[in-house]
Order: structure tokens, then sequence, then C-alpha cells
């Protein structure tokens, strides 16, 4: 399968820190592929990198064949990009934003209208066209954003943890336009924290850590990596401790031989494990997962 | 080639929708102070002398193309850069390094051609002796496109709107009475004379005057607001390219 992004050798410092570090990573064309990390880890660095918005210090950055520095104009052409914090402009109206970014993507002015009344239905616009953008909630902010980001048909869009701060609905539904629009061929290229939004939405993760790519592959790969089952042993004390096994009966066997006065639980291992597994740190808590609540000595298989 | 005036448009869509948006704030902003310069030296201290209405208003015409085209370049941009992240946006289009500059000039452009106009206008209603000609409009889009460019670079290196500010009472604010719009520098101390002589202001003064006075341009002074020009489009360049704000 084609490369659709191909940044080789990546570095980005500010002052002492090294933000990025000697980075390389492919995206294939059509593909949702997931920059999982925690915070700090470079993430949006690296997106800033990739969308030409920052030139890296050493490396290279191609998208679709173009490279950023010498043909930044047709790399910028082929990207859409949403930003972690909402770009729009607040004293325009969201009609008066949309038809901006049309106008500046260099859409022929006879066809910025029909593009518009084409995108905006998508979005459930319709109603809010006359809204001044700094009245918008942040969940409507980031449909705007979307809109602006798509009008120019891009051929591969870049989110930036798109889903921070939105509720549960408002995610959903984004979830949703993101696998539609990937549908259409739109390559999409997306940062998270989030490990189930990694683990349910993307074709491939690469995770991301002091700004090294430390791992990367489909979910399933990467949790193959160390074990499609956790056994977490919780102490009397609280202190938890857990191990990785193949299939479900290793990990009961394994289970068996924990002392008695443990919570034992077993459920299917995800991309904080591997996260975990690899670095020793955790990316952050995810919420998404029912919790194991069993009794001393119970063996709980989530 | 590209097609230049096409992609200043598309830049300056959002800054020409703002304008739209707040019409009477902008001319109001822009003419208070040009009307009380007018006011406090044309009739405050010389108590109406039409000759010397003649002489000022041109200096004030420079000094308002100055203010609107500095100060609605470089707000605009810092509170887009700072507060609204939306000069980024600017940044990722398929837009030419140059369009961009001068698209993000339009409002500061446009400002200090309108306020410079209306000024003009109250001068000849006040005096005949200011007549205006392609010469006055040219000097006065010159002088507007210069410090819009001007605005333009001091928004994108600021790092914040105090250091505006900052750059505004340092170099702006003295600028507009030293530069021989109120009064000839002439009385100056020689040593001054010669650092005024320096400033961009001097020049757009010296040609509005000899323009509006139907007196023969002094090229020396319009080859230094091109040179102007080009220093503040340069620094602009390198800002954007290199990203250094």
């Amino acid at each position: 399968m084609d490369n659709i992004i191909s940044a080789q050798g990546l570095a980005k410092s500010f002052g002492s820190l090294k933000a990025v570090d000697d980075l390389t990573l492919y995206v294939r064309k059509g593909e949702i592929y997931g920059f999982l990390g925690p915070n700090g880890a470079g993430k949006t660095t690296t997106i800033r990198m990739l969308t030409t918005m920052d030139p890296p210090d050493s490396g290279s950055v191609a998208i679709d064949g173009f490279d950023t520095r010498k043909d930044f104009i047709e790399a910028r052409r082929r990207i859409g990009v949403i930003q972690q914090h909402h770009s729009l402009d607040k004293d325009l109206t969201v009609k008066e934003n949309i038809y901006h970014h049309a106008l500046m993507q260099n859409i022929p002015f006879k066809e910025c209208k029909s593009r518009v009344e084409e995108i905006i239905p998508l979005m459930e616009l319709q109603e809010r066209m006359n809204t001044k953008a700094e009245k918008l909630s942040g969940g409507w902010k980031k449909r705007v954003a979307i809109v602006c980001s798509l009008i120019h048909r891009p051929e591969i869009l870049f989110m930036d943890e798109p889903t921070t701060g939105l509720d549960t609905q408002s995610r959903n539904a984004l979830w949703k336009l993101i696998r539609s629009i990937n549908r259409t061929g739109t390559t999409v290229f997306l940062t998270t924290h989030y490990i189930f939004e990694a683990e349910s939405l993307c074709d491939r993760v690469g995770i991301i850590n002091k700004g090294k790519l430390i791992v990367e592959g489909t979910p399933q790969e990467l949790r193959s990596r160390i074990g499609d089952y956790a056994l977490v042993v919780t102490d009397p004390a609280g202190e938890e401790s857990v191990s990785y096994h193949s299939d479900l009966p290793a990990a009961r066997k394994a289970a068996q031989e924990a002392p008695g006065d443990c919570v034992i639980s077993i459920r299917p291992s995800n991309l904080e494990d591997v996260f975990l597994e690899l670095t020793g740190r955790k990316i952050r808590c995810s919420t998404s997962r029912p919790r194991c609540s069993g009794s001393p000595t119970a063996i709980c298989v989530i | 080639m590209f097609n230049f005036p096409s992609e200043v448009f598309r830049v300056s869509y959002g800054d020409l929708c703002y304008m739209k948006h707040n019409l009477v704030q902008t001319l109001v902003s822009t003419l208070v102070g040009p009307l009380l310069y007018l006011l406090a030296f044309g009739y405050g201290m010389k108590a109406g002398d039409t000759e010397y209405i003649a002489y000022v208003i041109p200096g004030i015409v420079a000094i308002s193309s100055m203010n609107s085209g500095f100060s609605s370049s470089s707000q605009k941009i810092v509170i887009q850069r700072l507060f609204h992240s939306s000069f980024d946006e600017l940044v990722l289009c398929p837009m030419h390094t140059s369009s961009v500059i001068f698209g993000k000039c339009m409002l500061g452009i446009i400002r200090g051609l309108a306020g410079g106009i209306i000024i003009l206008g109250l001068g000849m209603i006040l005096t005949p002796d200011l007549f205006v000609d392609y010469r006055f409009i040219l000097a006065l889009l010159m002088s507007s496109v210069m410090f819009s460019l001007l605005g333009v670079s001091a928004g994108l290196l600021a790092n914040s709107t105090p250091t505006l500010s900052l750059f505004n009472s340092i170099i702006i604010l003295p600028m507009s009475f030293m530069c021989g719009t109120l009064f000839d520098v002439s009385s100056l101390p020689e040593i001054v004379s010669y650092i005024v002589w320096a400033l961009p202001l001097s020049h757009t003064t010296s040609v509005l005057r000899d323009a509006a006075s139907g007196s023969a341009v002094d090229p020396v002074s319009v080859i230094m607001i091109i040179v102007y020009a080009a220093i503040f489009y340069a620094i602009c360049y390198i800002v954007i390219r290199k990203k250094l704000y």
C-alpha cells in the first residue's frame, strides 16, 4: 500500500527540551492512523511538523510525495487540519469563517457556495450559519472547524486530540463522522491520549513517549506483543501487579498461583498495558471500561 | 505566475468581514485622533490661521495613515496569533507568503486611505490652499502600505499585547510629534534633526505636503519610503517563512 505521509528522522527541540527525537513514521493511504501518547510526549509538535506549521530542526516530511520544505504549497493543498484549540476567527460568523477557509484554500469563487451548501448539512450547521463563532459551544466550534478543514476535500485529515473536551454524545458523533470521512477515501491522522479512542477508531496506532516512537502496529498486533490477557493481582495493601498471557487459560492458570488474600482480575489487555509494559509509565486512566470490583480471592474476568 | 490580487483578497476576506461588522467603530476610531490634532493645533494654537491649517493638514494625514495602518494590522495579527490561534490557519493554507503579508495589510491600507482622504476633504473646506491630485493619493497609498507592513511585522514579532503597546509608545507616538507633522523640524537641534530625518514618517509627511501644496515631490523621500517598505516586507517574509513568531 502507498505511503501518503512519510516522515524520516524528525527532530525538534525547544531550548534544552527534545520534544521530538529522531522520529520516523509512515502512514498508508486510506487508513486511520492514531498517534497515542501521554501529555507532553511530543504529539502536537509532531503534527505541527507534519502539517508544515513548524519546520523540523532536522529530518524531512513528504505529503503524498511532496516535500514539506520545498513544495509546501502542494503539500498544503492535500491536507486539512483540525487543531487542538479552536482556530476560528471569533469575530466572524460561522458562514464567514467557512467562506474564508474556502477562499484561502484557493477554491474558485463560483464553487465556494456549492461546496458550503454540500458540506454544512453533514454537521447540521444550517441553523447556526449566522451565529458569531465566539457564541458557539465547544462541540459546535469543533463542528465548524471540521467543516473548515474539509471544505477543500483534502486527501489527509489531521486531527490533534479531536475529542478532548467533548461530551460522550458529541464524541460518538465525531467518531461516526471520522469513520464516514475515512470511507470516502480520506486518510485520517489523529493524535489522542484516550486509549479506547485509539483502539476502537484506528487501523494502526503509533505510540510516542518522550519524543520517540516506541512501537507501531494495529491495536491487535500491539496487544499480542505483550499478551492478549492481563492478569491484575491487587494485594491487601492495594498494590497492583499485572502480568500478561497469550490466552485466557494461561491467565487463569497464573491466577491460581496468586496469594489467597489478593483481589484478582483477568481482562483483555489494551494499549495502556502496551504503553505501561514498554515504558513503565501510564498514559492516562481510561474511564471507558468497567472496573473489576471482585471480592478477595475471586477471579473476575472482564 | 500566481494570481496575486486574488490571493490577497482571499487572505484579507476575514478582515474585510470584520471591518464590515464594525464599520462605524472603525471609522470613528480612525478619525477621532486626527480631528483632535486639527482642533488642538489648527484652532487651539493658531486660532484658525488658514496658512497653518494648510501646513498642518498633510502632517495630520500622514499621522492618520501611520496610526491606522500600523494599529489595524498589528493588533489584528496579535489577536489572531496569541488569542484566536487563527493565524496558523493562514500559514497552513496554500498561499504564497507575499499574498499573506499583503492580505494582512489590506485592513490597514483601507483605513489609512479612508482616514487620510476624509481629513484632507475636511481641510479643503477649511482652507483654499490645499488641493488633491494623483500624486497625493499615490503618496497616501505608499504611506499606508509602508506603515501597514510595519504593523504586520510588529504584530508577528510581538509576544504579548504589552510588547505591542511598548512599540507604540516608543516608536509610533514619538514619530507622530517629531517628524515635521505639526511644526517645522528645522528649529530642532542639528543632531535631533538628523535622527528625525531618518524616520519613515518624516518622508511620508514631506511627500504628502509637497503633493498637497502643488510643489515638486522630493525624490529622496520617495526612495526612502520604498526602502522602508522593502525592509518591513523582508522582516514579515523572514518571520513567516522561518516561523519565528
